[in-house]
């Protein structure tokens, strides 16, 4: 971080200025209220949750709660089967990192470093796939879920459709050829030289040459396998395999409102939690790979 | 083809499952659905080629028009409420020497609130009744109650605000790292040339980060113009298909009425539509570049 004179357009002469002091007591004001709009739904959604129910459907609503019940929190864990819908969700976004962390790197492997003949089609395919909107592919992908192309397995109600679209990111793959690219290639011909294998160089010295970029993208796939909800929503329709975002969206009609508030903070607590741990990482993170997103 | 084999394929065999996945997840389907868009379709199986059939029952459909005219209206939208906010919060934030963390912070936190929940979060919140949160904070102003999102005038903003509040702070921490990138020596200058604040944002600011702008614009119309989970989630597309946007009838012919055809040709539209609007772009942008 700078120090304040070289922050930003107002100078530090420009502060002797009276008007430049009431600007910047102006603006500081309006940056307050902006953070009050982006943090107070969240937190007016915990405050409800812990409201009694006479409480819970006051007219005019509370904002601060005079009454606490943590009973109805456990109930509705319990009858939601939320340790569940959390494991679910935790297998979903492990399988989701593994499979973006491995395949999107091993094609990013091949065509920044091994760039066998006819390799360049390929990169070029990958291009096309993130540039292209995708506005084609809800019926043929799930035709291809729920009849798999050539082995013709239903894959309705397992994570595997999820993990392999993970495992299949044209961004990803262009990140990852970028940054071996930047690999310097005496390490990768040393290692050949020395007896490696192809995947022995990979994960010997490409993916510990890479924890940056590794760490960026597993925090982003965390988070976006988190709130993920088309595809599970599609694919996952048996209740014990829902994931939390899934089991939200689907008691929108069934549960009672003050049920969906808890359910909604169980939803919201996790991601809420990771960013007060990892938020320069999470930002970073963000600035590195969120102009898809 | 002996030197192919040692040198060569041990490097296909490594992609095997990356280029398995993106055929099944991206390559097959593109091709497919632009096939299917033109056959009779009976579940998500080709029964006959029957040309542009689908597509002239999708445009004669009579809530059509409607939904392309909403499609816009979201993207139109979406720019006025959602696309100088990033910019002017994040000059802003850049400004600050007191709680900048702080700020950045409250920006970001909404992104971190998965999709599906910030919208119910906010149907909750634009609930018409007076046990709505923002109905009670309209009462506390002496305003009468809204309908929000039942107001059909309404949706389509209110579904924007809503994107909005989730998305803007991610854009807004891109936006900061470009300013962070502006040559401060830049500022001094101009300040010494006598240039005062709104002359530096005019003249400095907005077109160092200009390029980032440009960018993220065209990101963001392509992104709005498939909005599909937001109004699903909220609205369902009502009141009265008031919030109807082309993937949402996408999604609609493809599962609630099992129309696997229809449901393409609604997909290959808006991707033609997707088509044109970032050609029209990158000629513009040329075209300006070159100026």
């Amino acid at each position: 971080m700078r120090s304040r004179d070289s922050a930003g357009i107002i100078g530090k002469l420009d502060y002797k200025r009276p008007g430049v002091k009431a600007l910047y007591a102006v603006l500081f004001a309006v940056l307050v209220l902006i953070s009050l709009v982006c943090l107070l739904p969240p937190l007016w959604l915990l405050s409800s949750s812990v409201k009694d129910i006479k409480e819970f459907f006051a007219i005019p609503p509370t904002l601060i709660p005079h009454t606490f019940e943590f009973g109805k929190l456990a109930d509705t864990w319990r009858e939601l089967d939320f340790t569940r819908l959390y494991l679910n969700t935790l297998l979903l976004t492990a399988g989701t990192v593994v499979f973006s962390i491995l395949f999107n790197g091993l094609l990013g492997y091949f065509l920044a470093v091994l760039k066998p003949s006819g390799s360049r089609i390929v990169f070029v395919l990958v291009l096309w796939t993130m540039l292209l909107p995708n506005t084609l592919g809800m019926v043929p992908i799930f035709k291809n879920i729920i009849d798999f192309p050539v082995l013709g397995i239903n894959l309705t109600n397992s994570f595997l459709p999820m993990w392999m679209m993970a495992g299949s990111n044209a961004f990803y793959v262009l990140i990852f050829k970028g940054f071996f690219e930047g690999i310097p290639p005496a390490l990768i011909d040393a290692a050949k030289i020395d007896g490696c294998t192809r995947l022995a160089i990979f994960f010997r010295i490409v993916v510990p040459l890479s924890v940056p970029v590794i760490m960026a993208i597993t925090i982003f796939t965390v988070n976006a396998a988190w709130a993920d909800f088309f595809w599970p929503y599609m694919v996952l329709k048996d209740n014990n395999m829902w994931t939390v975002i899934v089991a939200i969206f689907n008691m929108k009609t069934t549960a009672s409102l003050d049920v969906q508030f808890i359910a909604l903070a169980y939803a919201i607590i996790p991601p809420a939690i990771l960013f007060l741990f990892f938020q320069k990482y999470i930002m970073q993170g963000f600035t590195f790979s969120g102009i898809r997103g | 083809m002996k030197k192919w084999l040692y040198r060569d394929l041990p490097s296909w065999l490594l992609i095997v499952p990356s280029l398995l996945f993106f055929v099944v997840f991206h390559w097959q389907p593109i091709v497919s659905g632009f096939v299917l868009s033109f056959f009779e379709t009976k579940g998500y199986n080709a029964v006959r080629f029957n040309g542009l059939q689908n597509y002239i029952d999708v445009i004669s459909n009579s809530v059509f028009q409607q939904t392309l005219v909403n499609t816009f209206m979201y993207v139109i939208w979406s720019l006025i409420i959602g696309f100088l906010v990033p910019i002017v919060v994040a000059i802003m934030i850049n400004e600050m020497a007191n709680l900048q963390a702080f700020f950045k912070f409250s920006v970001y936190f909404p992104g971190m609130v998965p999709g599906v929940a910030a919208a119910l979060l906010w149907t909750f919140m634009f609930d018409p009744g007076p046990g709505g949160l923002l109905n009670m904070l309209l009462a506390k102003l002496g305003l009468p109650m809204s309908q929000w999102l039942q107001n059909s005038h309404l949706t389509i903003p209110l579904i924007i605000v809503t994107m909005t509040w989730r998305s803007f702070g991610g854009t807004v921490i891109l936006y900061l790292a470009s300013l962070q990138g502006v040559n401060h020596e830049l500022y001094e200058a101009a300040a010494i040339d006598g240039a005062g604040i709104r002359k530096r944002v005019r003249h400095i600011t907005i077109p160092q980060i200009s390029p980032i702008i440009g960018i993220l614009l065209i990101l963001q119309i392509i992104g709005v113009f498939q909005v599909l989970y937001e109004p699903l989630t909220m609205t369902e597309g009502g009141p009265n298909n008031s919030s109807m946007s082309l993937m949402l009838t996408s999604y609609h012919y493809a599962f609630r009425y099992f129309e696997a055809g229809r449901s393409l040709a609604v997909g290959v539209i808006t991707f033609l539509i997707l088509a044109v609007l970032t050609a029209v772009y990158f000629r513009i942008d040329k075209r300006a570049n070159a100026d």
